[in-house]
């Protein structure tokens, strides 16, 4: 016997039926649009669809194809740790956050590396009398009628209380040294004025110190009314619920979600056009598919995923200037052999030699790492002047590869015939490891003796291992620090007294580790750029013949962002992804 | 023994076997290496290192530490999630409600579809309905599901616009309170129909993608059972009776083909759980499964010893509850034996 046709099925299709229905219903419902944009919306009149869903009720009617059209939505590659200036860590997504929420007394244009006047009325010089005669005393005028999001008022006892909170807390993981290390004592003689001493002349104090994320200001009042300040100890109320005087209002952290933000009206500058929301998509992948869908206005993204992007609809691939934060190799020169993996078979002063670090630095395939992993976006990098930094010029003398020298050197050095085992370290997963493997396959394609154990580890062990003294493998890779002034890096990474200059025992490798630190010390305190820039390119063709790093390249800023973004800029002095998001507007 | 006995003496070994599950969860944890990464950057000097390690307290002996961890673990101090930068007891709770809501949702889709369909193959036997749901449930069971999850992206979110992606509007999410923590109840308590429809509308994709391989599985069972079922004397027996087809399916083969299918059911729900690992990456999805994979590949020891200690606990309970159940419904079971 048949059985009917429908037996069985119907409330399957009836289940099916409403689902269409409800889906084309709330389509049509969704797309809120605004007027204009013709011309910077390459859709071809088609409305993308919004966050999905959203009722009617809740958005603004359809006018022209503009997502989302009261709120800008930047998608973030991760969560952030710390919302707190005096905790956040450089080069951290709280870092957005905080320059989005703060204000600093001085911040870099939009366009470059020229100084405006944030919450101080004007940047302090020697011409206006705000930098005195020896250069160790800056005396900042503070803008009247400065009030915080809570409208507590914010003068200059309330930047005398930011500092010196970031000072007291003292917290490791953030960036406290660049005021701990430059910051003599600080003053605020009456509600106005702000007058800071240095221990010594500091050429780059406006620029990689006052701009910096820990040098943002909040209000007394409101930090000593949420826990106040302890030595050590972080404050989690500020931690989460940051309150500033910045464009925008922190309103919510959904914790894997997002974070929202609303505009400031009563901000003392151009208030922003936007209200603001942060989605946190840590997969690159989704967030290359989000801009395409119009739910993201702008995203972060990498030159990997530019082929992805090119050629989509409404879409924008933006190629900036140059990240502050190289990937490089460090050798270490300070490791312990016993605790080596006991498969290398390198010797204690293996990288004291500098033809050794030569031949590395030769034979590394530079190309196939930037054409390849940055897929073009990136360039060799002199030692240690990124571009973008005073003393960068493109004369300066850069490693690239090869073979014939990286061999000659090797045998000038006698291990061409004995051959190696190194171990080198990476965060698996990202373009960290990438170099690691590059690395392998150039030495190991070089010489079948020399071999390279890339060692991918998790974050976590990756950042303990890269946190001892002495650090237990003899190469790791990672990025640099962005910083906006050339001394943090020569300090950071040249300097054989500095931090990675005496835990990699750099004293070991240089020729004339003196010279070289008297130098840095002499080039961070004089004032005129000029000078300035001759003696760092004096350093930086020693250290290409005394390398203490391979720079594997330089990337790109890369972001994506849709057509219907106004006033896109992208400012790499300004934390990553360096964007002000109070600057856009969409239409 | 009496039940009561029985209930009492189980109830005070239980809190031996949660230390007991403590003691092994600390110390499996730690042979993995200490937890202090997760709050380290990348610069820090070593005297920076022993500063935070003095904050969390893990510069103490072991033994210390574990006393520190495990008495948090009972006032509510689950420790702080270098992962969410927040208390982990903090977190949890919402996280858990992401997950449970997407299990069941992916659940509710799995038993709908796969009942419907393996009912609707199952009657039509070796006809084209049939062949459709047979190759229905063999891609859903092929078919990985971070590429079907990508492909329902591209598809209904991308192209189509149809579809949104994360858990809620932010807006929408917003203006309603969270007590409970699973959106489609919030939306209800708050007597919000644009919140229903929301959290509904957010739940549909990332619920298909999970539920689907589960679909594939329980109407490949429904529709084997069924046609087993069909054959069975008792079914011809009812037709003899003169009963029109569609009642001989409803009421006597398609209610005994689905005691086998409840079984699998029941242990697809741990399937579907494991599966929202995958999901809620793809889908943006606030859970538990994409906070404990980052836990694990970050080394965020704090997040993953409280979650490991949650499940261990409540499988304990659970434990207790099945067989105090066993020994009431049948009282053939000896007690304490």
């Amino acid at each position: 016997m048949k059985l009917g046709r429908n037996v069985g099925a119907r409330p399957l299709w009836a289940v099916f039926l409403v689902m269409a229905m409800v889906m084309a219903a709330c389509t049509g419902t969704t797309t809120d649009t605004t007027g204009g944009g013709a011309d910077t919306t390459t859709d071809g009149g088609e409305a993308p669809a919004t966050t999905g869903g959203e009722p009617s009720d809740t958005t603004a009617p359809p006018t022209g194809g503009v997502t989302n059209p009261e709120t800008f939505v930047h998608a973030a590659d991760d969560e952030p740790t710390s919302l707190d200036p005096a905790q956040v860590e450089a080069g951290e997504g709280g870092e957005t956050v905080i320059l989005q929420v703060y204000d600093r007394l001085v911040e870099f244009t939009p366009d470059g590396p020229d100084l405006i006047p944030g919450i101080a009325t004007e940047v302090p010089s020697t011409d206006n009398g705000g930098i005195s005669e020896d250069g160790t005393v800056y005396t900042f005028t503070i803008r009247e009628g400065v009030v915080d999001h809570e409208g507590n008022p914010v003068d200059a006892t309330d930047v005398k209380y930011s500092w010196d909170r970031a000072l007291t807390m003292d917290l490791p993981e953030s960036n406290v040294g660049l005021l701990a290390d430059t910051v003599a004592s600080t003053e605020a003689p009456d509600a106005s004025t702000f007058v800071v001493t240095l221990t010594q002349p500091n050429a780059a104090f406006l620029n990689s110190v006052v701009t910096q994320s820990v040098a943002s200001i909040m209000s007394e009042e409101f930090v000593e009314a949420n826990g106040g300040v302890e030595a050590g100890t972080p404050n989690e109320v500020i931690a989460t619920n940051p309150v500033g005087t910045g464009p925008y209002v922190f309103e919510a952290w959904n914790r894997g979600e997002n974070m929202l933000f609303t505009v400031n009206e009563s901000y003392w500058g151009t208030p922003a056009n936007l209200d603001l929301r942060i989605e946190i998509v840590p997969d690159p992948d989704v967030r290359v598919l989000g801009v395409r869908a119009g739910d993201y206005d702008t995203i972060e993204t990498d030159p990997s995923f530019v082929g992805d992007i090119e050629g989509a609809e409404g879409v924008t691939v933006f190629q900036g200037e140059f990240l502050l934060e190289p990937i490089h190799i460090g050798f270490n020169l300070n490791y312990p052999v016993d605790q080596l993996p006991p498969e290398d078979t390198v010797p204690a002063d293996f990288f004291y030699d500098p033809l050794i670090r030569r031949a590395f630095n030769h034979a590394f395939d530079y190309e196939a790492f930037v054409n390849g992993a940055l897929g073009g976006f990136g360039a060799p990098t002199p030692f240690y002047l990124p571009q973008g930094v005073l003393g960068y010029s493109e004369d300066l003398p850069v490693y690239s590869q090869d073979l014939a020298m990286a061999e000659q050197l090797f045998r000038d050095a006698g291990v061409w015939d004995e051959g190696f085992t190194v171990s080198v370290i990476a965060e698996g997963g990202n373009l960290f490891e990438i170099a690691a493997l590059v690395l392998k396959d150039s030495l190991e394609g070089l010489n079948p003796n020399f071999t390279v154990n890339v060692l991918a580890l998790a974050e976590a062990q990756f950042d303990e291992a890269h946190a001892s003294d002495p650090v237990p493998y003899a190469l790791w890779v990672k990025n640099a620090d962005p910083f906006a002034d050339p001394h943090a890096f020569q300090s950071e990474y040249m300097d054989p007294e500095g931090n990675w200059g005496q835990v990699h025992g750099m004293a070991n490798g240089y020729q004339d580790p003196e010279t070289i630190s008297s130098m840095i010390d002499e080039a961070s305190v004089i004032t005129d750029p000029a000078e300035r820039e001759a003696i760092y390119h004096e350093l930086s063709a020693m250290f290409y013949d005394d390398p203490m790093w391979i720079i594997a390249g330089n990337e790109v800023a890369v972001m994506a962002y849709r057509d219907w973004v106004q006033g896109f800029v992208m400012n790499p002095l300004w934390p990553r992804p360096s964007l002000k998001f109070a600057l856009f507007d969409k239409g | 023994m009496q039940i009561r006995d029985y209930v009492l003496r189980r109830m005070m070994v239980l809190p031996i076997l949660i230390i007991g599950t403590s003691l092994i969860v600390f110390t499996l944890t730690r042979v993995g290496g200490s937890p202090i990464g997760i709050y380290l950057s990348h610069e820090m000097t070593p005297e920076e290192v022993a500063e935070v390690e003095q904050r969390y307290g893990l510069d103490e002996p072991l033994p210390v530490q574990y006393l520190t961890w495990a008495g948090g673990m009972l006032t509510g101090d689950w420790g702080w999630s270098g992962v969410a930068a927040a208390p982990v007891r903090q977190v949890f709770p919402d996280k858990l409600g992401a997950t449970m809501e997407l299990a069941v949702a992916a659940g509710i889709v799995a038993v709908a579809l796969g009942i419907g369909l393996g009912t609707y193959g199952g009657a039509r036997r070796d006809r084209l309905p049939d062949h459709l749901t047979r190759v229905f449930s063999i891609s859903g069971a092929a078919m990985p599901i971070f590429w079907f999850g990508i492909l329902l992206l591209i598809v209904f979110w991308v192209g189509l616009g149809w579809a949104p992606i994360g858990r809620s509007d932010a807006d929408i999410f917003q203006s309603i309170a969270h007590p409970t923590g699973l959106y489609t109840v919030d939306a209800v308590l708050a007597g919000s129909w644009n919140a229903l429809v929301d959290a509904i509308w957010h739940l549909i994709l990332p619920a298909i993608a999970l539920g689907f391989g589960t679909t594939a599985i329980i109407t490949r069972m429904m529709r084997s059972s069924l046609v087993e079922t069909m054959g069975e004397e008792y079914v011809d027996a009812a037709r003899a009776k003169g009963l029109p087809e569609k009642l001989v399916l409803r009421r006597h083969a398609r209610r005994n083909a689905l005691i086998p299918t409840v079984t699998v059911i029941g242990l697809s729900f741990g399937f579907l759980l494991q599966g929202t690992v995958v999901v809620e990456i793809i889908f943006r999805w606030p859970g538990l499964g994409r906070w404990m994979a980052d836990a694990v590949l970050r080394g965020d020891q704090a997040t993953i010893m409280a979650y490991v200690m949650f499940t261990s606990v409540l499988f304990l309970l659970v434990n207790l509850v099945v067989d105090v159940m066993y020994a009431y419904l049948d009282r053939r079971v000896v007690l304490g034996a």
